[in-house]
């Protein structure tokens, strides 16, 4: 019983994943009566009837039985509703319209995705609709990749909630033209969720990787469906270069690694390669941010070690990046490295004169760690002490600890 | 994708009286926001409560505006697609959440205005 109930839970966690926001859509548009609230509390229901039915007998096909139990239940709540008049005036759900098993993502998924990418949200909402609607993750799973917390992501959404009912968001497809123009929001919603798993070294590593696999598999979607252009190729170089690099960011100990200690031989060749072909593809005359972003990663992943790279172009590169003082920082880092070092100094001291960077973990990192390399150790300890009381994760403290007991003071 | 900028309002007379522990702390909740901003992020200032205020016949010191409820206590500059988003980026600071300051949404008319 505890196995089969097990084997239970797991199919019901799998058919979530891949149905949860298509089911949702699915009864937004069997009936204008059933709004966005209603869908959700319907489509949970279904689930948890599941968890007792199956136990006594297993569907033939899951994901259909669930399907027909969300109708069903639909259709009693709209009768409860004294709505029915209504309801036969409602078009039938066309049968095929609604992919049981299918692959991951399929049409259904990228116009969801498409439909998020609605110009008039924050990219943060935007970010999180996405991830609850066509990645489908529970509310709980959104909150631990993202370093929000659960009621953070549930006022987020309740929000937003207005919003993607006046607008319909989930209900109505954009028209074909609307979908090349949301086009960028889509690459950039993407790049926001890739860099979420990324860039973060706070909370489950594990439950971060996921993130950027789904922004793989997403951006791929894009490009099999003929919907994507040279930007999306760019993005999906881009990130390929940076999954490559994954298994060398922390050490045995689960220690952040910086770039320069990372064991080079870890790096995955196959994904560094398909990286560079997609880069290629990337080819045309009008540049994004991306492909800059790209070539750049294109330079660290195919450098043979932290001294032979080309600093220079890198530097020049970040120059497309601006003005942004996030990329600010990271051309200064690749101008010193470029052996500019006087200029790089001068970038930083320029940052460090606003506000918001001056409380800014990285950049005081930056400078403690070039302080280091030009041997004054007292000041490098004044920034890296700095940073300490600047950043909440526990890597990146212990990361700082590491190069604070390194300095001769 | 277009500029816009937002203009922070808040009670002056109370930032007044802030400390330099209080400052930092809003600093750096600002600091992670604009951080979680990501691409949209331009630029921004926080500024003093202090100020002058200069009319064509005289300078007034410390003016009106010390004492408004809604003086303007810094700006950010951010990237939207339009003034929609914008205005949901804006509402999205969490100390505006708390009702701790508000936000004037505006777009820039020339973006490449010579500025140094």
């Amino acid at each position: 019983m505890g196995e089969l109930h097990h084997k239970t839970q797991q199919e019901i966690d799998h058919l979530y994943k891949q149905h949860f926001g298509k089911m949702v859509a699915f009864l937004l548009r069997f009936s204008k009566d059933i709004d966005l609230d209603t869908a959700e509390d319907l489509v949970q229901d279904a689930f948890a009837a599941a968890i007792s039915h199956w136990e006594k007998q297993w569907p033939d096909n899951p994901a259909a039985w669930i399907y027909s139990v969300c109708k069903n239940k639909a259709l009693n709540k709209l009768r409860d509703d004294k709505k029915m008049l209504r309801l036969h005036q409602a078009p039938e759900p066309e049968a095929d319209a609604i992919s049981y098993a299918g692959d991951f993502p399929d049409d259904e998924q990228l116009r969801l995705l498409f439909a998020c990418a609605h110009p008039d949200l924050a990219p943060k909402v935007q970010v999180v609709i996405t991830l609850k609607y066509v990645v489908n993750l529970k509310v709980a799973a959104i909150a631990g990749s993202l370093g929000m917390t659960i009621d953070g992501v549930d006022k987020l959404l309740l929000r937003a909630r207005q919003r993607i009912k006046e607008e319909k968001i989930l209900l109505v497809t954009p028209a074909p033209e609307a979908m090349q123009q949301r086009l960028p929001i889509v690459h950039k919603i993407i790049y926001l969720i890739f860099n979420e798993g990324h860039t973060s070294a706070e909370g489950k590593v594990l439950l971060r990787e996921d993130l950027c696999e789904e922004a793989l598999i997403l951006t791929k979607a894009i490009l099999d469906s003929q919907m994507g252009n040279i930007d999306t190729c760019a993005l999906y170089a881009l990130m390929l270069f940076n999954a490559a690099r994954f298994k060398a960011r922390f050490d045995e100990n689960g220690e952040l690694l910086d770039l320069e200690q990372q064991d080079r031989a870890l790096w995955n060749p196959d994904l560094i390669r398909l990286g560079t072909h997609y880069f290629n593809l990337a080819k045309g005359p009008e540049l994004s941010s991306y492909h800059f972003e790209a070539y750049i990663a294109y330079l660290h992943s195919t450098a043979a070690s932290f001294a032979d790279t080309n600093w220079q172009l890198i530097a020049q590169l970040y120059t497309h990046l601006l003005p942004n003082p996030f990329a600010e920082l990271n051309y200064a880092i690749a101008l010193y490295y470029a052996g500019e070092r006087n200029s790089a100094f001068e970038k930083l001291f320029a940052l460090q004169r606003s506000a918001f960077m001056n409380s800014y973990y990285l950049l005081n990192a930056t400078l403690g760690k070039l302080y280091m390399l030009e041997g004054d150790h007292a000041q490098a300890a004044v920034y890296y002490s700095k940073t300490l009381d600047q950043t909440r994760s526990a890597a990146e403290t212990n990361y700082i600890r590491k190069m604070l007991s390194k300095l001769n003071l | 994708m277009e500029k816009f900028m937002l203009l922070v309002r808040e009670d002056l007379k109370k930032l007044k009286e802030y400390t330099d522990a209080d400052r930092d702390l809003g600093v750096k909740e600002m600091m992670e926001w604009v951080d979680g901003l990501g691409a949209n992020f331009v630029g921004g200032e926080p500024l003093w409560p202090d100020g002058r205020y200069v009319t064509k016949d005289a300078i007034v010191s410390d003016g009106p505006f010390i004492e408004g409820k809604e003086g303007i206590s810094g700006y950010i500059m951010i990237h939207a697609e339009n003034l929609e988003q914008a205005a949901a980026i804006a509402q999205s600071c969490p100390i505006l959440q708390r009702g701790e300051l508000e936000m004037e949404v505006r777009p820039l008319m020339i973006t490449d205005f010579p500025n140094g």
